[in-house]
C-alpha cells in the first residue's frame, strides 16, 4: 500500500487558503499602522509638550492663564493665542455656522436636482482651494476693503474670522446635508399632511430631528477652523495682544507656531512653548472627537 | 347670538390672517435658503474670477519655468511646481496602499469589537489633528530623530500620515456603494472572501476609488503647513532643484507663497504670490475635472455601467 500522503490542515492546506491568510496578514498590518501613527504622534507631542512643565518648571497655570508671552525672560504664558484661537473660532462657527446649515438644508430639502448637480462640485473645489490661495485673497482683497470701511488697518480677527467662515462651509453644508437625508420619510410626510408648511416642517419637525447630526457637523467645523494656520496668519495681524475687539489684530496658537518655530533653538524654553501649543491644539481636537462620539451616542 | 357670531368673524379672520402669516415666512424662508446657497455659488465663482483677474499677468513661461529669487525681483516658480509634484507622487506612493489596504479591512473584513473599534477610532482622531500639528510630529520623526533634515521624502511621509484618514474613507465608501448581492454571488461559486475582494469587489469599486484619490491628490498639492517644517522652505540652486533625490529640502508652490510673503526680501511678493496663487488654484480645478473624467471612464470599463 502506498503510503498516503499526511493531509494538510489550517490554513496553509491550499494556495487560496494562503492567499487568503496572507491578505488577511496585509490588511490587518495597515490597519495597526493607523493606530500606531496616532499613538506615536500623541505621545511624542506629549513628550515634547510639557518638556516646559517638567524640563524649564513653568507652571502649567502661567502657560494657560498669563498674557505675557516673553520666552527670553522665561515668560512663556500663552492667554493671547489661546483666546485668539478661540475668538476667530468663535467669529467663524456664529457665522459659517448657521450658513453652513441653511445651505446644507436647501440641498436635502429644496434645491432641484440641477442646483444639486450645480452645487456639489462647487463645493468639491470649495475644499480644494489651498489654505494659503483662502489666505492670500484674504490679504488682497478682505484686508484692503475693511480698511478702507472701517479705518483700521484691516488685519485682525475680523478678517481671520471672515476668512475662516468661509473655509469651514464646504464641512457643514455637507455634513448638515447628511444629517438631514438622514431624517426618515414619514416624519416629513407626517408634517405635511397634518397641514404644516414647508418651512414649518423642517423648522419644527426636521432640525430637530436631525439636531444631533448638526451638532455633529458644527463642531467638525470648529475643528477645522481651530486648527488652520497660514490662512490665518496671513490676515490676523500678527500681534501678540489679546484682541481689543473685532478689528483689533491679534494672534492665535498655529500661527505663532508657524511663525516663531524657524527661530526657536531645539531644546530652548520658546521651542518646549511652541511643541506645548501644539499639544494643546492637539487635546483640542481630541476633546472634539469625543463631543462628536458623544453627540451621536445620544442619538442612538 | 351676536357674541357668538362675533366670537366666529374673529376666529376666522384670524385664521386667514394666520393661514397669510404662514404662507409669507414659508416663502421668505425659502428665498433666503435658495440666497444661502446661490451666494455660495457667488463665492466660488469671485474667488476664481478674482484669482484669475490678479494672477493672468503675472504668468509667463519665464515665470513657471524659471528658479526662485533670493533677493532680486523677477524670481520664477519652477522648481516649486516640480516639487509639489514630486512630493505628490511620493505621497500617493505611500498612502494610497496603506489606506486601501486599512479601508478594505474595516469595510469588508473586521467584524464588530474591540479592533475595530480601536482602527475606527485611531482614523477619526487623525482626521481632526490639524496640519501645523502634523508638521511638527514630523519635525520631530523625520528631522529630529532620523536627521533626515528638511527633506522631501520627511514631507511627503508627513502627508502620507495626513491624509490616511480621508483616503480611508474614500475606500470606505466605494466599496459599501458595491452592492451586495455581487459578494454573495462571488462567495456562491466558491471564491475566496480575498478572492472575491479582489475579482470582484476592487473591479466594481475602482471608479469611485479613482475620483476620491484625485480629489484627495487636489489637496496634498496645495498642503502647506504641514511641510514648512519637514520639506522646508528653500530649493537647491541650480540644476540641483530638480533633483529625484528624495532627501534634499523641497519647497513646494504653496509653501513658496507664505514663505515670500512672511519672510523673504524680494521686492515683487505681490506678483510672485498672485501667480502661483492662480497656478494652484487652475491646479485644483484640473484635478477636480480629471478625477470626474478618469473615475467615469473606470467605472464604464470594470462595471460596463
Amino acid at each position: 500500500m502506498a503510503a498516503i500522503a499526511t493531509p494538510r490542515i489550517g490554513v496553509f492546506a491550499t494556495r487560496a487558503h494562503r492567499q487568503e491568510f496572507i491578505a488577511m496578514l496585509v490588511l490587518r498590518a495597515a490597519s495597526t499602522f493607523v493606530v500606531v501613527a496616532i499613538s506615536a504622534l500623541f505621545l511624542y507631542l506629549a513628550i515634547e509638550g510639557t518638556k516646559l512643565f517638567t524640563v524649564d518648571h513653568v507652571s502649567p497655570f502661567q502657560f494657560l492663564f498669563s498674557p505675557v508671552f516673553n520666552p527670553d525672560a522665561n515668560k512663556p504664558g500663552s492667554l493671547v493665542f489661546i483666546v485668539g484661537s478661540l475668538s476667530v473660532t468663535l467669529f467663524a462657527v456664529l457665522v459659517g455656522g448657521p450658513f453652513g446649515i441653511a445651505v446644507g438644508v436647501f440641498l436635502a430639502e429644496l434645491a432641484p436636482p440641477r442646483m444639486v448637480a450645480a452645487m456639489k462640485p462647487a463645493i468639491e473645489v470649495l475644499v480644494g482651494i489651498p489654505s494659503v490661495v483662502y489666505g492670500w485673497i484674504g490679504l488682497t482683497l478682505l484686508v484692503p476693503l475693511i480698511r478702507t470701511v472701517t479705518g483700521s488697518n484691516g488685519f485682525g480677527l475680523l478678517a481671520a474670522g471672515t476668512v475662516l467662515s468661509v473655509m469651514i462651509l464646504p464641512t457643514v453644508i455637507t455634513l448638515s446635508e447628511d444629517a438631514m437625508r438622514t431624517v426618515p420619510n414619514s416624519l416629513r410626510e407626517g408634517s405635511l399632511a397634518m397641514g404644516a408648511t414647508r418651512w414649518q416642517t423642517i423648522s419644527r419637525v426636521l432640525l430637530p430631528a436631525a439636531a444631533s447630526g448638526l451638532t455633529v457637523a458644527v463642531i467638525l467645523g470648529i475643528a477645522r477652523a481651530i486648527g488652520e494656520t497660514l490662512a490665518v496668519q496671513l490676515v490676523i495681524g500678527n500681534a501678540a495682544v489679546l484682541p481689543q475687539g473685532l478689528l483689533g489684530a491679534t494672534a492665535a496658537l498655529p500661527t505663532e507656531i508657524v511663525i516663531d518655530m524657524a527661530g526657536a533653538q531645539q531644546g530652548s524654553l520658546l521651542e518646549h512653548a511652541l511643541f506645548s501649543m501644539a499639544f494643546l491644539l492637539l487635546l483640542i481636537a481630541m476633546a472634539l472627537i469625543l463631543a462628536v462620539r458623544f453627540a451621536l451616542r445620544k442619538r442612538a | 347670538m351676536r357674541d357668538a357670531v362675533l366670537t366666529l368673524e374673529i376666529a376666522r379672520a384670524k385664521s386667514a390672517r394666520g393661514v397669510r402669516h404662514r404662507r409669507f415666512v414659508d416663502r421668505s424662508a425659502t428665498t433666503l435658503l435658495w440666497c444661502a446657497a446661490l451666494a455660495v455659488l457667488a463665492l466660488l465663482t469671485l474667488f476664481v474670477g478674482y484669482i484669475l483677474y490678479l494672477g493672468a499677468p503675472a504668468i509667463s513661461w519665464q515665470f513657471l519655468t524659471s528658479p526662485p529669487s533670493e533677493v532680486s525681483a523677477g524670481g520664477g516658480i519652477g522648481p516649486e511646481i516640480y516639487n509639489s509634484f514630486y512630493i505628490l507622487g511620493l505621497t500617493l506612493l505611500f498612502t494610497v496602499p496603506v489606506a486601501v489596504a486599512a479601508g478594505i479591512y474595516l469595510q469588508e473584513y473586521a467584524r464588530p469589537g474591540a479592533f475595530r473599534t480601536l482602527v475606527q477610532f485611531s482614523a477619526e482622531s487623525l482626521a481632526t489633528v490639524p496640519s501645523i500639528v502634523m508638521g511638527l510630529f514630523g519635525l520631530l520623526v523625520f528631522v529630529y530623530l532620523l536627521r533626515w533634515r528638511f527633506s522631501a521624502i520627511g514631507g511627503a511621509l508627513t502627508l502620507t500620515i495626513l491624509n490616511l484618514p480621508a483616503l480611508m474613507r474614500v475606500t470606505q465608501e466605494a466599496l459599501f456603494s458595491v452592492p451586495q448581492t455581487y459578494r454573495e454571488a462571488s462567495m456562491a461559486l466558491g471564491a475566496t472572501r480575498w478572492g472575491t475582494i479582489w475579482r470582484i469587489v476592487l473591479p466594481s469599486a475602482v471608479g469611485a476609488l479613482t475620483t476620491g484619490v484625485i480629489l484627495i491628490a487636489g489637496r496634498i498639492f496645495g498642503e502647506t503647513a504641514a511641510l514648512i517644517y519637514t520639506a522646508g522652505v528653500s530649493v537647491a540652486a541650480g540644476k540641483g532643484a530638480y533633483d529625484l533625490n528624495p532627501f534634499r529640502p523641497a519647497e513646494t508652490l504653496a509653501v513658496h507663497v507664505w514663505y515670500t510673503h512672511a519672510e523673504s526680501v524680494v521686492p515683487d511678493v505681490a506678483r510672485i504670490g498672485n501667480g502661483s496663487a492662480l497656478v494652484l488654484l487652475v491646479m485644483v480645478l484640473l484635478f477636480n475635472v480629471v478625477a470626474r473624467i478618469v473615475g467615469r471612464s473606470l467605472t464604464r470599463r470594470f462595471t460596463g455601467r
